[in-house]
């Protein structure tokens, strides 16, 4: 906690509440304590301090109370040498300051100085005062002062259905008007609304943007509060109302109030040009709200998060952000806005000049229909996505290096790298390879390319309608940009797509690209089941399957073959609520055959009692349960004390006397069956792979078509399982079709099998 | 031989949810309407509590229908096109509360406005003094625009707004948690998004008993199996104590059942299906009177007679009661 923010909110705080009891003493005096007091066109009194005290303001008297509250939450100043300050303190001096502010905003009224005068200006639709409106006797130019609860209702709806992003309480001056205008323009692009209040030595943002004939009003997105700091209570106000309205709260709850800020509004305090102790006293009181405060000057950050959700106080000095000009720098202090609160970005639709949609991802680009293709036989493509920090990563930027396609004859081709960048609080390096695969659906889904393979083999084609179209290179980096927002909005916050055609540049990033792959091989085969303390449940199947969970582990992928543990772990990030939930592990019951508390509980909760155990590691004892979706089922074949595995994709007759589809029906329906289990064919390859009951060595008879589809990676098995044959001694529906071929075929091809241990 | 019954003993129980408020409560109804509070499966009177029947609503819409069966317009002839008078009569019919489904075009063709949806819905609450569900048109952006003016015309009345779905449900809650009312939330037939709905609705902060959920079913001889077994498993789940399926269910067997051809086709079927009325109607009944059987709390109707014959049957379940000592 800063002493310095400390020390300058508490001397801000304790002067406003002196201002604040002043002016009420006079007001008494001269207006009587029967003044009625109110803020126009609100059920809510005076809305700051009827959420926070509960006291409904009606006239002036009552105000005393809340002043005295005020006074209340006030600290004395911090002597330089003996005291060291700490955020309560800070907090408590902006509840007194946000009192104090409403206070006298209310007597301002009073005397009829609110809104704000402002001659000749006219709100773009605002909070109506018809003594001031009327046009009969000369219309009074004025600010809009607070925000009435018709709006209230409008934009609270839109910001608790996620239409709106969130508010951002823009307070003071910005360097110039062109920068003004700027920052503005950037907010409301991205739906965020602005209001606007106080001044830097008399100029207000509200004077800039006037000058430079921005409309200012409810119509705009964009309404002005007052030119003083004090104003800028009426974004609080604001605030408050949302929670009591949309939150359904009560006046009085504080606590609730603000928690209901912080974790469900997203605003943010954009403080432009010099901060005084009022502007600290009321930053305080915003981050009370959860709300952050970033500075384009120079002053002390508060950067634990605890209160905010993200850093409390943020300084980013506007002559030291990196940019070409000052529009630029701009446009960078917005976009650090938007990521300290966090304020998730929606792209509506992929801006391509084809049609685009899930409905084009199985579309084919023949030779004759291409225009170009990058990859395949003739060309190299790759894409490579990686995170970087925040600061590292210009969301929406689309570069693309080197030539492009135009010179390159009808159905030719090129070599293309694609780099992704993506940056987000939520992100993890673990979840690069993930987001990497969505590449291949994502520029699927243009009507007109095609997309195959992954890695430093992809390969895209282009057809010539696409082209025609104008689908150029850039587009990738749109398409990539649109859907990682829209599909992956919850782990990343910011994308740029760098698109390379430089020859000499796209070998480096090759390069990189590749230790990248390799390294993630590493990870993916260093991440085994005792490095981890949870798995991960998924329940997607249950829809017709309902009393079978696949329980995932690094070293068991689903029994489907489409979602490992990784992939459970980022959809859990992406919805949290979703069909893939982190079991904790707990404590280990039996590490051979995969036992421990937290598997077991969630499978009885999971299988909703049906199943009150499961062993992650054995066919023969609780075997996990299967939906139908498996890829291969293995099967005990008990003469041959080994077992079986078969292909979803092989017809033909197996020792057990039964087709695959006669299997399935034993296998499937989420029951426990000693003996019989779904798994995914990468799974057979796993060193866990029924590892209680002998493992890989087990397998006496495999589909064919295994053999094929994995022959490196089983070659790669049979040398850990110290047996480079073992896949040729492992029999197959080309020679083997009922037990007593197996039983020959095992003995002639002496199958280690025969030297194990009885498996039951 | 005294034969003992096993009895199976549930930890969990429904919810209660009270639709419509009293004049006194900050509404205008003259009834209110409490559904839930189950502590067994439904009818197992020996088991449990089935404090409050399965009610039947009688869904009406804000002008003429334009794909109604022909059977259906010839009932409701004299009121169909007028919200108002049909609430009246349904309200005559027995129903115990009012479905309103609004249309997405009014009279002249053109997208219903939100004046035009306030007023439908002001018109039908003062013709009947029962609680109200309204509909939206089943779009979008339409649901959003008419919902959202009529929630804030109705302020305090408890009405139950639907149709929230997993891909549009974020605007409908919003509106509904600042005016009061409740909300329907409708997932496709599975007891794990059903469960995931009323999950994202709740973390909104609208509180569990507002919301309805409606698992969705398909008519008799239309998927009724796979309805009856979505309901009952969120039913089992929800007495076995699982919170977020503990909320009452609703269901439209009558939108299900007038789809199916047994009771949309009057022509070129054959003979032995009998008369067409009367098959329509037995279609509308059975398909309710199973989902009733299943755990609905309310069912959603379109013809009197089917209301008829379901109530009748609803209280002859709920009388077995007494049979219990
Ligand atoms: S089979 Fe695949 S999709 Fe189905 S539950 Fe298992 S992992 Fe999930």
């Amino acid at each position: 906690m800063s002493r310095y923010i400390a020390k300058r909110a508490i001397r801000g705080a304790n002067a406003l509440v002196r201002e604040a009891e002043l002016m009420l003493n006079r007001a008494l005096k001269e207006k009587g304590e029967d003044q009625k007091v109110a803020f126009p066109n609100t059920a809510y009194y005076l809305p700051l301090i009827y959420g926070m005290t509960g006291i409904a303001v009606e006239k002036l008297e009552d105000l005393v109370p809340v002043i005295e509250q005020a006074k209340r939450l006030l600290h004395p100043m911090p002597s330089d040498n003996l005291w060291t300050p700490y955020l309560g303190e800070t907090l408590d001096s902006g509840m007194a300051t946000l009192l104090a502010a409403e206070a006298i905003e209310a007597i301002r009224f009073v005397y009829g100085l609110q809104p704000e005068r402002m001659p000749g200006f006219t709100l773009a639709g605002g909070t109506s005062y018809p003594e001031l409106d009327a046009p009969n006797n000369g219309r009074v130019g004025h600010l809009n002062g607070p925000i009435d609860d018709i709006q209230l209702r409008s934009w609270g709806i839109q910001l608790v259905d996620g239409r709106m992003p969130g508010f951002a309480a823009i307070v003071g001056a910005a360097k110039s008007n062109e920068v003004a205008v700027k920052i503005v323009r950037e907010l409301q692009k991205r739906n965020i609304l602005c209001f606007l209040s106080g001044n830097v030595n008399g100029r207000s943002i509200i004077h800039q943007l006037i000058e430079e004939g921005v409309e200012l009003g409810y119509d705009t997105y964009t309404v002005p509060f007052g030119t003083d700091t004090i104003s800028a209570i009426y974004a609080l106000g604001f605030a408050t109302r949302s929670a009591l309205t949309f939150g359904g709260l009560k006046p009085g709850q504080a606590r609730e109030i603000l928690l209901y800020n912080r974790e469900r509004v997203f605003a943010f305090v954009l403080a432009l040009g010099e901060v005084d102790d009022l502007k600290y006293a009321a930053a305080a009181g915003a981050i009370n709200f959860g709300f952050p405060v970033i500075a384009d000057t120079v002053i002390p950050e508060i950067l634990p998060t605890g209160i905010t959700k993200y850093e409390h106080v943020v300084s980013m000095p506007f002559n030291e952000i990196e940019g070409a000009d000052d529009l630029e720098k701009a446009e960078r202090l917005v976009q650090k806005c938007i990521e300290v609160r966090g304020v998730k970005v929606k792209v509506a639709e992929v801006p391509v000049p084809v049609p685009y949609g899930s409905a084009f991802e199985g579309e084919v680009v023949r030779k004759n229909d291409m225009r170009v293709e990058f990859g395949g036989k003739h060309s190299r493509c790759f894409e490579y996505l990686f995170m970087a920090p925040l600061d590292e990563v210009v969301d929406g930027k689309v570069e693309v290096i080197g030539p492009s396609f135009e010179n390159v004859e009808p159905q030719g081709h090129m070599d293309m790298g694609i780099i992704v960048q993506v940056a987000g609080r939520q992100m993890q390096e673990d979840f690069e390879p993930v987001l990497e695969r969505q590449i291949h659906y994502f520029i699927n889904g243009a009507s007109g390319i095609q997309h195959i393979g992954q890695r430093d083999i992809a390969w895209i084609r282009i057809s010539n309608n696409a082209a025609e179209k104008g689908f150029k290179l850039e587009h990738f980096g749109k398409i990539l940009h649109a859907r990682y927002h829209s599909d992956f909005g919850a782990i990343v916050d910011k994308v740029q797509v760098t698109i390379i055609t430089e020859p000499e540049l796209l070998q480096q990033w090759l390069a990189k690209a590749r230790a990248a792959y390799d390294y993630r091989n590493k990870r993916l085969a260093d991440l085994t089941d005792d490095k981890v303390d949870e798995f991960y449940s998924c329940t997607l199947c249950q829809s017709f399957a309902p009393n079978h969970v696949c329980i995932i582990s690094p070293e068991r992928l689903g029994l489907c073959g489409a979602y490992n543990w990784l992939d459970c772990k980022a959809s859990y990030n992406i919805n949290p609520t979703g069909p893939n939930q982190p079991i904790k592990l707990g404590k280990v019951i039996d590490p051979v055959k995969g036992y421990w508390t937290g598997t077991n509980e969630y499978a009885k909760i999971g299988s909703h009692g049906v199943v009150s155990e499961v062993s992650m590691y054995s066919i023969m004892e609780n075997p996990m349960t299967a939906c139908g979706c498996f890829e291969c089922i293995v099967m005990l074949i008990p003469e041959a004390n080994g077992v079986m595995v078969v292909s979803r994709e092989d017809p033909s007759m197996t020792p057990a006397g039964m087709t695959f589809s006669t299997l399935a029906g034993i296998a499937g329906g989420g029951l426990q069956t000693p003996g019989v289990m779904g798994v995914g064919k990468y799974f057979l390859l796993s060193p866990k792979f029924i590892s209680a009951d002998g493992g890989f060595k087990r397998v006496v008879w495999m589909s064919s078509i295994l053999k094929e589809m994995m022959a490196e990676e089983l070659k790669a098995v049979a040398e850990r399982e110290g047996d480079p044959d073992l896949i040729e001694k492992i029999a197959d529906e080309r020679h083997v079709t009922t037990v007593e071929e197996l039983l020959a075929w095992l003995e002639e091809h002496n199958h280690p099998v025969l030297a194990m241990e009885p498996m039951f | 031989m005294p034969v003992e019954v096993p009895k199976e003993k549930w930890p969990g129980s429904v919810r209660t949810i009270t639709l419509g408020a009293l004049p006194s409560e900050g509404g205008t109804r003259k009834r209110v309407v409490t559904v839930g509070g189950e502590t067994a499966m439904p009818f197992m009177h020996f088991e449990g509590e089935i404090p409050n029947p399965p009610v039947v609503a009688i869904e009406i819409k804000d002008r003429k229908p334009d794909d109604w069966s022909p059977l259906l317009l010839e009932t409701w002839k004299d009121v169909i096109d007028d919200p108002a008078q049909w609430a009246a009569a349904a309200e005559a019919a027995g129903a115990d509360l009012i479905v309103l489904a609004l249309s997405l075009t009014n009279r002249n063709g053109e997208p219903t406005s939100p004046d035009e949806a306030v007023a439908s819905v002001k018109a039908v609450l003062r013709a009947t003094g029962l609680p109200l569900i309204v509909f939206g048109p089943g779009q979008a952006e339409a649901d959003n625009a008419l919902l959202v003016a009529v929630s804030e015309a109705t302020k305090g009345e408890r009405l139950a707004l639907g149709i929230c779905e997993d891909k549009n449900y974020r605007t409908i809650v919003a509106t509904a948690m600042a005016n009061d009312h409740l909300v329907t939330a409708r997932t496709p037939m599975d007891v794990n998004l059903a469960k995931q709905l009323n999950i994202l609705i709740s973390d909104m902060g609208l509180p569990l008993d507002r919301i309805l959920m409606d698992p969705t079913t398909g008519a008799l001889g239309y998927g009724i199996e796979y309805g009856f077994s979505v309901m009952e498993r969120l039913r089992l789940a929800a007495l076995q104590g699982d919170k977020m399926t503990q909320l009452p269910m609703i269901v439209t067997p009558g939108f299900e059942a007038w789809k199916a051809k047994e009771s949309k086709v009057g022509e070129g079927v054959p003979a032995s299906w009998g008369d067409w009325l009367n098959r329509a109607i037995n279609w509308e009944t059975l398909t309710a009177l199973t989902l009733v059987e299943s755990g609905a709390d309310i069912v959603v109707l379109r013809h009197p007679e089917s209301v008829k014959r379901v109530k009748a049957a609803i209280e002859e379940l709920m009388a077995a009661k007494s049979l219990v000592s």
